[in-house]
């Protein structure tokens, strides 16, 4: 494995803010870190950078112990939610500073960085400041800084939630193939459970600085091991029944369909999303969400049901799942 | 626009340049015609003052080159103590830094003219009497409180991403102010350049009492000894001309950097 993390821990005066954390990540892998604000799943990207003191446990890249190195001498390729480029810098100096103090020779700078500007498709901007460039030209110059780092990992903060929506979803891919083509690890961070599942190979889910599941996006959604995943991955949201006998049982939107002798539902809202629809239902199990076809029609009398396979059962107590 | 409004602001220049002006006109008009302004003269204007002021012995250029190394000098030691100063400042302790915070303050807000009688003793048994540019230390030391609170300020409020963006990049302490924090804070450290600046022109009691050789004098001594020169009657022409050519040098710095000095003074007022 080439990033390693073992029992990482990070104390804020007697709390601890992130604990007994393990994760690997190998060379060429994307794995996402997601949770709600305040989870631990930036703490843990500035654990790795080095940007901030680890309390316990370990931390190791390409077999190197690194855990209490200065955040200086990591190779860590970061894009930061804020880009941090530096506004007094054309593009080019942006790019070049990191270089240069390295001891970069002069035209072998001006050569790298001709050919990342090509490569992230900015090589006209090259003597623009940062602030005369559109977001999404900003978010490549940080990514260009970061890969001109030649670094051993690369870790992104949010990289894309100062991007609207369109551009993220253009971006996605080519972000993607960009921090994997030269096969390290990458940890990157978002709240955005949707942006994970699509660019990620794994996701790890944090909540209070635990760690709640490791998986792929696919396991995740089919597999939660916990209610809070269930409720977390999967949008719209999973139904989450009324606990009965100490079970809480949770259903995807999609599972829901229409059966005659169902439970008697009246439709309150309905979002129509072009190749499907959501219809906001309510019913004695209280209000569920159902996802069906564009074509559907609303019958006069609602009534629905679900297979019993497609539950996700929990423990009402600790919210773990129920195998079996 | 209106009326009322063109009426205050044509108030407020009048209030504010009007001494200016005054001086002006006091330099470039004969006694004659200052002392009966509405005199029907054949010729009110001369330039005899400023003649009279800039062949003197030793000559005018020589007070405005001398206040001008003071000047220089103090602005250059404040900051070089000030700007490692005011950064460590603003990554200290929180606790740390308030209360260097308040102590600064204090120390801004004393009266220093307390103190000169002190550092006459110092300079007496150090031996810095007669020297111009023993006179930057003072200077300098009493410009650090004002000259660190504006300077913090500046630090504060660049972004710590961009510190952090610069240390991931492999640059060290010196080479993170050098290259990315200095160059930022740019604009508050003009304005504060600046400041220092003028306090050091303008000083007068300590550069009273440590100057005594009439080659070494700054300006404000000078001129003192201008405007006191007779007991029977006050040198108003040569006075005014006086000013004039001492305010010269301080009039063309700010109009050379009146955007980053309001840029500067009004940092962390508006978040950008």
């Amino acid at each position: 494995m080439s990033l390693s993390i073992n029992n990482l821990g990070r104390r804020i005066g007697d709390r601890w803010i992130l604990r007994h954390l393990d994760l690997d990540v190998s060379d060429g892998e994307c794995l996402a870190l997601v949770g709600p604000s305040g989870c631990g799943k930036s703490s843990t990207l500035r654990l790795i950078a080095g940007l901030d003191q680890v309390d316990e446990g370990t931390i190791t890249i390409q077999g190197e112990d690194i855990t209490h190195t200065a955040a200086i001498e990591r190779k860590v390729g970061m894009v930061f939610q804020s880009y941090a480029l530096f506004p007094h810098l054309s593009v080019a100096a942006n790019l070049e500073l990191g270089l240069k103090v390295r001891g970069c020779a002069r035209d072998e700078r001006q050569r790298k960085v001709r050919h990342v500007l090509q490569l992230v498709q900015l090589e006209d901007r090259a003597a623009l400041k940062p602030a005369q460039l559109s977001g999404g030209q900003r978010q490549r110059v940080a990514l260009a800084r970061a890969l001109l780092r030649d670094p051993q990992i690369y870790l992104l903060d949010e990289p894309m939630s100062n991007l609207d929506a369109q551009l993220r979803e253009d971006l996605r891919p080519e972000l993607r193939r960009l921090v994997l083509q030269d096969k390290k690890p990458v940890v990157y961070v978002t709240h955005d459970q949707h942006e994970a599942m699509a660019m990620a190979d794994r996701i790890a889910v944090l909540r209070n600085g635990r760690i709640e599941q490791v998986a792929t996006p696919m396991q995740l959604y089919q597999h939660p091991d916990t209610l809070f995943v269930a409720e977390f991955i999967g949008r719209p949201q999973i139904n989450v029944l009324a606990a009965e006998q100490g079970v809480v049982r949770a259903i995807r939107p999609e599972a829901l369909e229409l059966r005659a002798d169902g439970l008697p539902c009246r439709l309150l809202h309905r979002e129509w999303l072009g190749s499907s629809q959501i219809w906001q239902l309510e019913s004695p199990a209280g209000t569920l969400r159902m996802l069906t076809s564009a074509e559907q029609t609303v019958p006069e009398r609602i009534a629905i049901g679900w297979s019993e396979q497609l539950e996700h059962r929990f423990n009402a107590e600790n919210g773990q799942r129920i195998k079996g | 626009m209106t009326l009322q409004r063109r009426l205050w602001i044509v108030l407020l220049l009048t209030w504010s340049l009007g001494p200016l002006l005054w001086q002006l006109y006091t330099s470039f008009s004969i006694n004659e015609a200052l002392v009966t302004p509405f005199a029907d003269l054949p010729q009110r204007w001369t330039f005899a003052h400023y003649q009279a002021v800039l062949t003197g012995d030793p000559p005018f250029w020589r007070y405005l080159f001398n206040s001008l190394i003071v000047g220089a000098g103090s602005t250059v030691l404040t900051l070089i103590i000030a700007i490692p100063a005011a950064y460590a400042l603003t990554r200290s302790q929180a606790r740390i830094s308030q209360v260097a915070r308040v102590v600064l303050i204090g120390a801004a807000l004393f009266p220093y003219v307390l103190l000169f009688l002190a550092l006459l003793e110092v300079a007496r048994s150090l031996n810095l009497g007669n020297h111009l540019l023993a006179l930057t230390i003072p200077y300098a030391a009493l410009s650090q409180p004002l000259a660190i609170l504006l300077l913090s300020s500046a630090f504060r409020d660049l972004p710590i991403d961009l510190e952090e963006a610069a240390t991931l990049e492999g640059l060290d302490l010196w080479q993170k102010l050098r290259w990315v924090l200095i160059p930022l804070i740019a604009p508050a450290t003009t304005s504060t350049a600046i400041l220092v600046f003028l306090f050091a022109w303008n000083e007068y009691p300590i550069a009273l009492t440590w100057i005594s050789d009439s080659n070494l004098l700054t300006l404000p001594v000078a001129m003192a000894r201008i405007a006191g020169s007779s007991i029977y009657s006050v040198p108003y022409g040569a006075y005014a001309a006086a000013t004039v050519l001492g305010s010269i040098p301080l009039i063309l710095l700010v109009l050379m950097f009146q955007k980053s000095i309001v840029s500067g003074l009004t940092s962390g007022a508006v978040k950008g």
